[in-house]
């Protein structure tokens, strides 16, 4: 779709939209470093999220009390506009500009898809197979590491894809606050009035983000080898 | 604190608001209006709505900054581009949930509808869309949601709202209206997140919400 | 009267037809069974009648007219329909599921409620217990009774059940089954019932049509005639080995003749004239007795049941089968 917005706006305001010229100039030392530094901003946020999600999901699976509190804090967390969230987080003593309140906001805006498919995931395990497992002799490690952590896998997985996508787009407001990454691109080409960036900035962050979603959405399916049984 | 409050007072605050809220309530109401009967259309069709969810799926992927981004070089600078801007944001939640919401409607469930004689246009009135309301009701909320919060984006392509608030309190160095916009906007996105889900609970039939207590295993 | 005339269906972009020149009638007032295999057409030819499909080919006649001459919406009202447990409307309540079909036909609230209350309690249900629940809320039986009672609703004359009380367990379907007997006496419909359980066909039908795979039918007759003389190896094979027996718990101990009591029955065991031959049978082979003595209610003995009279009276239909 994004390209098909491109190609407009080229039809629209002549070849000077985008300036081949400049992209060709500034590949290697402005384009490249963005797309860099946004999947290295994005990468970082998930795996600290997925960190802090992961123990705290089982944990929730297993004391259900604890789930309602903890989805609505994420949830209040997830609705705050990251525009406001950057802008609060500056204002904290020891945050100030740059990637790591970015950071600190991404992990924030993952925990809640994270965590609720954790749960999720841990619950997809029906209860005979853990009955099973306990009836065999394996010890409720054993039984979390052998069999219930991998059947919830996949659902674990879908939600590190979900998450994946919406940080890959939040992640460019980042750049607001010099967080870097292919916002950067955008907010330059906008107060410099220059479509160019602008077009390269958003369509590379689109782009990133369709990759993720598809690439992880293979891994899941990947992970389900029972659910492609109907293929063969 | 105090000086936090006196931005609440300003009159630009107020206005921004209503700029703000006009912004999401009109990209909203014509998202549902373009969404909707696209469902509506597709979801018979297997195909037809696999192109729908797929399409919506990678437009959800699409940053929200990034399709702002993309407006301005075709339509400039405003409330207008602005607003295009949130629509095609504002579709693609409601536009999944109600396609997936509608073919989720058992089809035996249809079927003794059908046989008890209810026209195709009662068995969707009266049967299907109930039952796909709270589905569809979810991505209203998510749509709002996200509206809501991409609104305050809309003030890098001039489209105004309490994002220029929070820019302003940026370019001046003023702590105090950077915090009061961005409590304002958080306000507001949860005001919204509460608010729709409390529709979403209203518009859910009762039947669906009963648990199966007497389903003895 | 229903009746199927030379009704064939083959889908598009198919070679084989579902159902195949199927011609029979079903009279008022019985219970018709459509009996067969996965894969026979009974559930196609069923939906032909209320025309949720269309046939390729003939046509189907209720009462002397065409099915297709009102349209299907309109026909689907004047006809019940019921189907297994799920096809319950989950956001309607008990009541409301009921009300359904009165509902599309405009009757006024009134009337709606006290039908709807009627039928509760026709098929078991305490109305004010009931009435404002929701299926969720029900056991897998009772969603079976209401599925059963909202089919009833408008008092169609025909009533389509499909599998009606598939979803249960064996002794609930049982009771189910015995429950809906006795209110078809009471109803006195004309029903087009489709299972796939040949033991459920011949306890709930007058008639059975067997169908076999392609849609062919194998033989339409009562289940007393099907099981004493099966047309072909098909049907012999599929109302089972032991039909001999099945045919015997069709019949009544009150239905034979008895041989005279010669004062010599203390010693016999005693079998309920309302028994029925298979378990009379089952009860003298369990007491290792020749004969026994047949009792009505209370009033004492009516004379003696022989093993011996049983055998003749089942090898005699066995003699009369012959396949063609």
């Amino acid at each position: 779709m994004s390209s098909l917005v491109a190609s407009l706006a080229l039809q629209n305001l002549g070849p000077k939209v985008l300036d081949w010229n400049w992209i060709s100039r500034n590949f290697s030392h402005e384009i490249i470093p963005a797309i860099i530094g946004h999947i290295y901003l994005s990468f970082v946020s998930v795996t600290i999220a997925l960190v802090i999600s992961l123990p705290t999901g089982i944990i929730v699976s297993r004391y259900r009390k604890a789930y309602p509190p903890v989805t609505f804090i994420t949830g209040l967390l997830f609705s705050i506009p990251s525009l406001a969230f950057f802008a609060l987080l500056v204002t904290v003593p020891g945050v100030g500009l740059g990637p790591r309140a970015v950071i600190i906001a991404l992990v924030a805006y993952s925990l809640l898809v994270l965590i609720r498919n954790v749960v999720a995931g841990m619950d997809s395990v029906p209860e005979e197979t853990k009955d099973a497992a306990r009836g065999m002799g394996l010890t409720s490690r054993q039984i979390l590491f052998k069999v219930e952590l991998p059947l919830a896998l996949p659902v674990i997985v879908a939600g590190i894809r979900i998450a994946t996508v919406t940080i890959i787009g939040i992640a460019t407001i980042g750049a607001y606050i010099s967080g870097g990454g292919l916002g950067e691109l955008i907010f330059t080409g906008i107060s410099r009035n220059f479509p160019t960036r602008i077009i390269v900035g958003a369509v590379l962050a689109t782009l990133l983000a369709v990759l993720a979603d598809l690439s992880l959405l293979a891994i899941e399916r990947y992970l389900r080898p029972w659910a492609r049984t109907r293929r063969t | 604190m105090d000086s936090i409050l006196k931005v609440f007072q300003r009159p630009d605050f107020l206005a921004q608001l209503v700029v703000h809220i006009e912004l999401s309530v009109i990209a909203l109401l014509i998202g549902i209006t373009v969404a909707m009967p696209v469902a509506l259309l597709v979801y018979r069709s297997r195909l037809w709505s696999a192109v729908a969810i797929n399409t919506g799926n990678i437009g959800r992927a699409v940053p929200s900054l990034a399709i702002l981004a993309l407006v301005f070089p075709l339509l400039g600078f405003g409330f207008a581009p602005s607003l295009v801007a949130l629509t095609l944001l504002a579709i693609p939640p409601i536009l999944i949930n109600a396609s997936t919401g509608l073919r989720q409607v058992n089809p035996q469930i249809i079927d003794a509808a059908r046989g008890m004689g209810l026209s195709n246009g009662q068995v969707l009135g009266h049967i299907q869309l109930p039952i796909a309301a709270p589905v569809i009701f979810a991505g209203i909320r998510t749509s709002a949601v996200q509206v809501v919060a991409s609104a305050t984006l809309a003030t890098f392509i001039g489209g105004g709202g309490l994002g220029e608030l929070i820019v302003l309190g940026f370019q001046r160095n003023e702590l105090a209206i950077q915090l009061g916009g961005s409590l304002a906007v958080a306000i507001l996105a949860i005001i919204t997140e509460v608010g729709f889900g409390l529709l979403e609970r209203a518009f859910t039939p009762k039947g669906l919400l009963v648990t199966s207590n007497h389903r003895s295993k | 009267m229903i009746e199927f005339r030379g009704v064939s269906k083959t889908y598009p972009g198919s070679l084989h037809p579902v159902v195949n020149d199927l011609s029979f009638e079903i009279l008022d007032g019985e219970i018709c069974v459509l009996v067969g295999p996965s894969g026979c057409g009974k559930t196609t030819s069923m939906r032909m009648i209320n025309r949720l499909i269309e046939p390729s080919e003939g046509e189907i006649l209720i009462d002397g007219e065409p099915n297709t001459a009102m349209s299907g919406t309109k026909l689907r009202r004047h006809i019940g329909y019921a189907i297994q447990q799920i096809g319950l409307f989950p956001h309607r309540t008990i009541a409301d599921n009921i009300a359904t079909v009165p509902q599309l036909l405009d009757w006024d609230k009134i009337r709606i409620e006290r039908r709807v209350d009627e039928l509760l309690q026709l098929v078991g249900l305490d109305p004010a217990q009931y009435r404002g629940r929701y299926p969720a809320e029900l056991s897998g039986g009772q969603q079976q009774r209401v599925g059963v009672a909202r089919a009833m609703a408008a008092d169609p004359p025909i009533m389509l059940m499909d599998e009606p009380f598939g979803a249960v367990d064996p002794i609930t379907r049982n009771r189910l089954q015995d429950e809906f007997l006795r209110i078809q006496e009471e109803i006195n419909k004309t029903i087009v019932f489709v299972t796939h359980d040949i033991d459920e066909a011949i306890k709930m039908g007058d008639k059975l049509a067997i169908l076999k795979e392609g849609g062919v039918l194998a033989q339409y007759d009562t289940p007393e005639k099907i099981l004493a003389a099966p047309n072909s190896e098909f049907v012999s094979s599929f109302v089972g080995a032991d039909r001999v027996l099945k045919r015997l718990s069709l019949l009544r101990v009150s239905d034979m003749e008895l041989d005279s009591t010669n004062g010599d029955g203390d010693d016999l065991p005693r079998i309920s004239e309302r028994t029925n031959l298979k378990d009379a049978l089952s009860e003298l082979i369990g007491a290792g007795a020749e004969r026994g003595v047949v009792v009505s209610n209370g009033d004492g003995a009516r004379g003696t049941l022989s093993i011996e009279t049983i055998r003749r009276l089942s090898h005699q239909a066995e003699a009369e089968q012959r396949y063609e």
